[in-house]
């Protein structure tokens, strides 16, 4: 079974994660939060690729976006352990293919992400202001847009993938 | 014996042809007196319709408007002439105009990313202005861009006061669109409607730039009142801002 991490350009996607994350579309947002696109990208990269994988792929997603960001809070352990659920995951028990699965997976990953940065913010004493809203809408976004972006995601790389389960 | 001039009256034939004219001998009496009451207010009356057009109003606007930039570039002169005197730091450096290419004014982070660099002199902490007044300062800068954290950001501390009651307090972001002003006195006396503009004694920003307008005020805030500032410049909109490039520096 070869990696999606040693084909060619599929690593080179993540690079969407950043591009989409600055572009932050107008239109994609809800009270002001726009979608977790690394959650969007990271739940089926790992699915399909493992949990080693799926760790370094959160390692290096929120290594770029922590650079994007200001202030001292981080994405890294999040986005990291999301990788390796989702790996372990994705190589146990039947494959996940159903849409409401992907919401799922993805309205838990995006609400982890969000509690992490909220937990982080009450360490260094920024807890303030409306962050239970953009918890809220980053989640729901994010689970409203997983079936849709990562189904497809899912099927161009389990394609890729020799030996992958359908 | 003879009879004396005998006092004649007029005849009631002479009055009566009489009184009208002497009613518009006494109304031509208070015309003058009144500096000409009735007369003027009925010619306006009457000559409304052709009164000066919306066109003329509007020429004088602009005179208006030029007469005041005009004694705006001289007090800016002015002010620089008199702070070079006492020997404070400068209001002004170099400008950069720079397109914003990416803003997100709410969620986690609250910050601007503009397409001028290091390259083009922009350094961390220069402050950065959008129309209708300051957004943020510079917190970061790659080669070709540069991360500016707003006002609104949780990381953002800027020194202002209110130019009325010239109270000085410390503008903290919350992670909201409305900033949180903290006063330094605890009667600061300000109320909503106030204008707050960066402090002269800030050494981070140039003086009496825009900041926006109180909206609220707690008084019952400790250690100090406390007023909610709803800014003047809309960071979510803007497409160009200045960075104010500070002066002194290599």
């Amino acid at each position: 079974m070869s990696s999606l991490a040693l084909r060619g350009w599929y690593p080179a996607t993540g690079l969407l994660v950043p591009l989409l994350t600055l572009a932050s579309p107008g239109f994609l947002k809800l009270g002001d939060a726009g979608p977790a696109w690394a959650v969007l990208w990271l739940l089926p990269w790992a699915l399909v690729d493992g949990a080693r994988s799926g760790v370094l792929a959160g390692l290096l997603l929120g290594l770029v976006l922590d650079g994007l960001h200001l202030g001292p809070i981080s994405q890294i352990p999040a986005l990291m352990l999301l990788g390796w659920w989702w790996g372990r995951m994705g190589r146990k028990g039947l494959p996940i293919e159903r849409s409401f699965s992907l919401g799922l997976l993805a309205l838990l990953g995006s609400a982890f992400v969000g509690l992490t940065l909220i937990l982080q913010l009450a360490v260094v004493g920024e807890l303030q202001g409306p962050v239970l809203y953009t918890w809220l809408g980053q989640t729901l976004l994010t689970a409203l847009l997983a079936p849709m972006v990562c189904s497809l995601q899912l099927l161009l790389w389990r394609q890729q993938v020799s030996g992958g389960r359908r | 014996m003879q009879a004396g001039p005998r006092l004649r009256l007029p005849p009631v034939r002479l009055i009566l042809q009489v009184w009208p004219l002497a009613l518009l001998v006494v109304a031509g009496v208070a015309v003058r007196l009144s500096k000409g009451a009735g007369v003027a207010d009925a010619y306006a009356a009457l000559s409304r319709p052709f009164w000066p057009g919306p066109a003329q109003g509007e020429w004088v606007k602009q005179a208006q408007r030029l007469e005041d930039q005009t004694r705006l570039r001289q007090l800016t002169a002015d002010n620089q002439r008199l702070r070079q005197l006492l020997q404070l730091r400068s209001q002004s450096g170099n400008e950069l105009l720079a397109p914003v290419i990416s803003r997100d004014p709410g969620g986690w982070w609250q910050q601007l990313v503009i397409g001028q660099g290091s390259i083009q002199g922009v350094r961390p902490g220069d402050p950065v202005v959008a129309p209708g007044g300051l957004v943020g300062r510079v917190a970061s800068v790659t080669p070709t861009t540069a991360s500016v954290a707003l006002l609104t950001d949780r990381s953002s501390h800027v020194g202002v006061w209110v130019a009325r009651t010239q109270q000085h307090g410390l503008l903290t972001g919350l992670g909201s669109n409305r900033p949180v002003l903290r006063f330094l006195d605890k009667d600061p006396g300000v109320r909503p409607g106030d204008v707050v503009v960066t402090s002269p004694a800030s050494t981070l920003v140039p003086a009496n730039i825009s900041v926006g307008v109180i909206q609220s005020v707690n008084g019952m805030a400790s250690p100090a009142p406390e007023a909610v500032v709803q800014l003047s410049a809309r960071a979510g909109a803007v497409d160009w801002v200045r960075v104010l490039m500070r002066p002194g520096r290599p």
